[in-house]
């Protein structure tokens, strides 16, 4: 019966040019959450080894983790003698000591302009400077990269738009709820829509999937969702985030790329030391990427995630409470396919003569490093040469 | 233009609210006035195709007037787009004060001193104002060579200072010039701001040259990239560029020539020897390229791409390409030829989601602000001036199919009144064409959207799948419009 209504649409319309197939992604699914407004790594990954570190933040400095003044839920969570988690971060300690959480400190880019916006649009685009392609680095990655994968979920931007990491020729979808994308209306409504839909779209291949991805979504939502090994999402707009990317990756809709957004972390002003303003969106990235870690435990040999920031913030404290603008910054990478249980990246020092500029930590890694061995090693994508065009990534083995 | 008695009324009208209004779009669009309804019958497929491509989708009054008159008649009607009275669209735009601003007020305006740059308010005005301009401007054929132009010298207002300086290009450069000489409109879009910035010729400096403007204003705008210029012509255009830049303080973002950044050595482009001469350097090379033949076939393959077919015929592209060397690249001229020879040989295209979106809220005489429609764009994937490459848009049918069901949730939200702002009139269109029975309304329903009834047992299936559902009459018509709106055939024009 439905052949009907196919075989009398107007004759002038043509068959679809192309039938869609969906294959699984080749590569694991990539998770990228950008931090913000300048994340204070310093603060988050504590040199607690460095006697610079608590000269120059005398009222923000974590305490050692042996230091016997603090309460011992206040200090720094030791990593390798060298560097402590802050105790906020204490739920990544899993990840870390399964050896599935890296961390590559003194990483960042070239840019010293220290501006959120021309830092983070350099970034996002994968380029030392204005020139250069417009499109984002994830954007050209999709580009470059044919899985065989046409879902309208292939990329998604959590939030109302998609990043501008994520543009380019591909089309990428914006997810603010999975909700989003259900046709909304009550049951009987949906029920015509659907009707209407199947019969327009009788012998539409690409119609027919796009139907079945949107059937998998209206079963989809995050408010009732159940997830494994009893993992408690955050109830934050990063939580959510984090729980629809397990979501989409577990319903098989052909995501290959979530782009997260985490803002807030431009800590001018009383930031807090061990708790406080910068301790909670701490507290809130931990239990989100350890309640992530958790849900797709079973999936983490395809699924690399990795935060990042624009830049970092001043070695040293400023006269209220905070920190200023500064230039090295900290990466995190989490999947069952690190090397993981280790801090990567040569530690630049914070000495004077080691700070660069105004004071601030020195870039040791570029971005573009960890980037490009988690494109070649995990995405199965060579093309780093127009992923970050006039770059040569220098692969810091942080993927195993 | 003209004001008529009618229209000074509402002028009248407008000034005794104007404290009320401030900035609500929606009452300037009422002010205009009811769009005319008048009933419709289904169009010969040629007509209905000609006017998906002349118009961002055809109006019932915009039926009429083709049938009664023809193409010829149309398409010179509206070439003379300045006799065309278009008060009713330019009124919902007079709350966007930024439209008319210069460069340096739009900085002002958007400029919080302590608190960064408000990087909104002046792209959502020239947003909004372009979608009420396509959705009600009488002028279609302009507004549709807004979009062409736009494309062809895309600028991408994430980037820089382009978030306000796009308002002052849309305005000076591809409006004023969209259906005068390409001459002119390269003229201008050369000496843009907004392209210098987009660009990167700002960072054209003598001894440390940027390559791309100097590449994209041969490779995209003029010669196409088999055009017949080499790397080398790149790098000296290049060099004869240095110094075209955008000030900075006094009159900032106004276009200036920098002879201090400027390269004054002998450069050859394109077999030219160019000695030492300022700006005039990169004009004389601005003027040959206007004038080459293979600006004049590149222009015309992508007109006749706009307009007839993704590949589209030989012949068409060939004879506008000699018309548009006769004429100095007059664009009426050529564009009479790729309408009024071309549109007989056209071939289907997919539309691009804003042609989508457009054609379902002009065929249903849908009202809206535009305001909560950017949402929609965005997650098709075309919102204006947010492609971030210099190539524009893409025109082929296979770059958009694919990501369907934003398109379904735009037509069931249009059909439910769930899309703030926005409103359609199914009702009050069903109501001119009375037809006495579901089947007659669903057929009539089809003539205005698709162009022609379904064939009866299709309709019929329709129907009854919908029905099946337990949908009472009137319910069974709003489903199947949307519907409609959301199959396959509408998705081509």
């Amino acid at each position: 019966m439905a052949a009907t209504f196919s075989q009398t649409l107007p004759s002038w319309m043509p068959r679809l040019a192309f039938a869609s197939q969906h294959t699984a992604p080749r590569g694991d699914t990539l998770v990228v959450v950008f931090l913000r407004g300048a994340a204070d790594v310093l603060n988050m990954v504590v040199p607690h080894g460095e006697e610079a570190y608590y000269r120059l933040r005398p009222s923000l400095g974590v305490p050692r983790p042996d230091d016997s003044s603090a309460n011992k839920d206040e200090r720094a969570l030791d990593l390798d003698g060298f560097f402590g988690l802050h105790p906020m971060l204490q739920p990544l300690m899993q990840a870390w000591q399964s050896e599935q959480l890296a961390i590559i400190h003194a990483c960042g880019a070239p840019d010293e302009s220290r501006s959120h916006f021309k830092a983070m649009e350099l970034m996002e685009r994968g380029v030392d400077d204005e020139r250069g392609p417009a499109s984002g680095w994830i954007g050209r990655h999709l580009a470059t990269l044919n899985t065989g994968n046409s879902s309208p979920l292939r990329a998604v931007g959590m939030g109302t738009r998609p990043q501008r990491s994520l543009s380019g020729s591909v089309p990428v979808s914006a997810l603010r709820s999975i909700t989003d994308f259900h046709l909304g209306g009550d049951a009987r409504a949906l029920q015509q829509m659907r009707l209407a839909l199947n019969t327009v779209y009788a012998e539409d291949a690409l119609g027919q999937d796009t139907l079945s991805i949107m059937d998998t979504l209206e079963r989809l939502d995050p408010s009732t969702y159940v997830a494994a090994r009893d993992a408690k999402y955050p109830d934050s707009e990063f939580g959510l985030a984090l729980k629809q990317t397990a979501m989409l990756i577990k319903a098989e809709v052909g995501l290959e790329v979530s782009a997260i957004d985490v803002g807030g972390w431009d800590t001018h002003f009383a930031q807090g030391s061990v708790s406080g303003l910068m301790p909670n969106l701490m507290k809130d990235l931990a239990e989100g990427l350890a309640a992530f870690h958790a849900d797709m435990f079973d999936h983490m040999h395809r699924l690399t995630t990795v935060s990042m920031s624009e830049f970092g913030r001043r070695a040293s404290e400023n006269g209220s409470l905070g920190t200023d603008h500064g230039h090295g910054s900290m990466m995190m990478v989490l999947g069952g396919n690190v090397r993981g249980g280790k801090v990567h990246g040569e530690w630049p020092g914070m000495q004077p003569g080691q700070l660069i500029g105004p004071g601030d930590l020195a870039v040791t890694t570029d971005y573009r490093d960890v980037l490009s061995e988690i494109l070649v090693k995990r995405l199965n994508n060579p093309a780093t040469d127009e992923i970050f065009p006039e770059y040569q990534a220098k692969i810091p083995n942080v993927i195993q | 233009m003209t004001l008529s008695r009618r229209d000074f009324l509402k002028l009248g009208a407008l000034v005794t609210a104007s404290a009320a209004l401030s900035s609500c779009a929606s009452v300037y669009r009422r002010l205009a006035g009811d769009l005319p309804v008048t009933p419709w019958t289904a169009l010969t497929a040629s007509d209905f195709l000609a006017l998906n491509r002349l118009t961002f989708g055809p109006r019932v009054d915009e039926r009429a007037r083709f049938t009664a008159i023809g193409l010829q008649a149309w398409v010179e009607e509206q070439l003379a787009f300045e006799s065309i009275n278009d008060f009713d669209a330019e009124l919902p735009l007079a709350p966007f004060k930024t439209l008319n601003m210069a460069a340096n007020e739009l900085e002002g305006i958007s400029n919080q001193l302590f608190d960064n740059y408000d990087r909104e308010t002046v792209p959502n005005e020239l947003r909004r104002a372009t979608l009420i301009r396509q959705l009600y401007s009488k002028r279609q054929l302009v507004e549709v060579m807004v979009e062409f132009w736009s494309d062809h010298f895309n600028i991408f207002m994430e980037k820089g200072n382009c978030f306000y300086l796009k308002t002052v290009d849309d305005r000076e450069v591809i409006r004023k010039h969209a259906l005068g000489s390409f001459h002119d409109l390269l003229w201008a879009s050369a000496h843009s701001p907004a392209m210098m910035t987009y660009l990167d010729n700002q960072a054209n400096h003598k001894g440390a040259p940027n390559e791309n403007y100097a590449r994209e204003l041969m490779e995209l705008h003029t010669l196409s990239v088999n055009g017949g210029y080499t790397q080398k012509d790149v790098m000296e255009l290049a060099r004869c560029l240095t110094g075209w830049n955008v000030k900075e303080h006094f009159w900032l973002g106004d276009f200036v020539f920098k002879e201090d950044l400027h390269d004054t050595g002998t450069k050859n482009v394109l077999g030219m020897i160019i000695q030492n001469d300022g700006i005039k350097e990169a004009e004389r090379v601005i003027e040959a390229l206007a004038a080459h033949a293979s600006t004049a076939h590149f222009i015309s393959t992508k007109l006749a791409r706009r307009f007839v077919a993704d590949d589209p015929p030989k012949e068409i592209v060939d004879k506008a390409a000699q018309v548009f060397l006769e004429t100095q690249g007059d664009i009426k001229a050529v564009l009479r030829v790729i309408l009024l020879d071309g549109l007989s040989l056209a071939r289907p295209k997919y539309k691009r989601p804003l042609n989508f979106t457009l054609s379902a809220l002009r065929m249903l005489n849908v009202e809206t602000d535009g305001a909560a429609l950017h949402d929609y764009l965005l997650r098709m994937g075309q919102l204006h001036f947010n492609w971030p490459t210099p190539d524009g848009y893409p025109d082929r049918s296979e770059s958009w199919q694919g990501n369907l069901m934003p398109r379904w949730q735009f037509a069931f939200e249009l059909i439910r009144n769930e899309i703030p702002g926005t409103k359609h009139n199914l009702n009050e269109l069903t109501d001119v064409s009375p037809s006495g029975s579901l089947q007659g309304d669903v057929d009539s329903l089809a003539s205005l959207l698709l162009g022609a009834p379904l064939a009866g047992a299709a309709r019929d299936e329709l129907i009854d799948s919908v029905r099946s559902a337990g949908a009472a009459d009137e319910e069974t018509l709003q489903i199947i419009a949307a519907g409609l709106i959301a199959s396959p055939a509408f998705q081509w024009r």
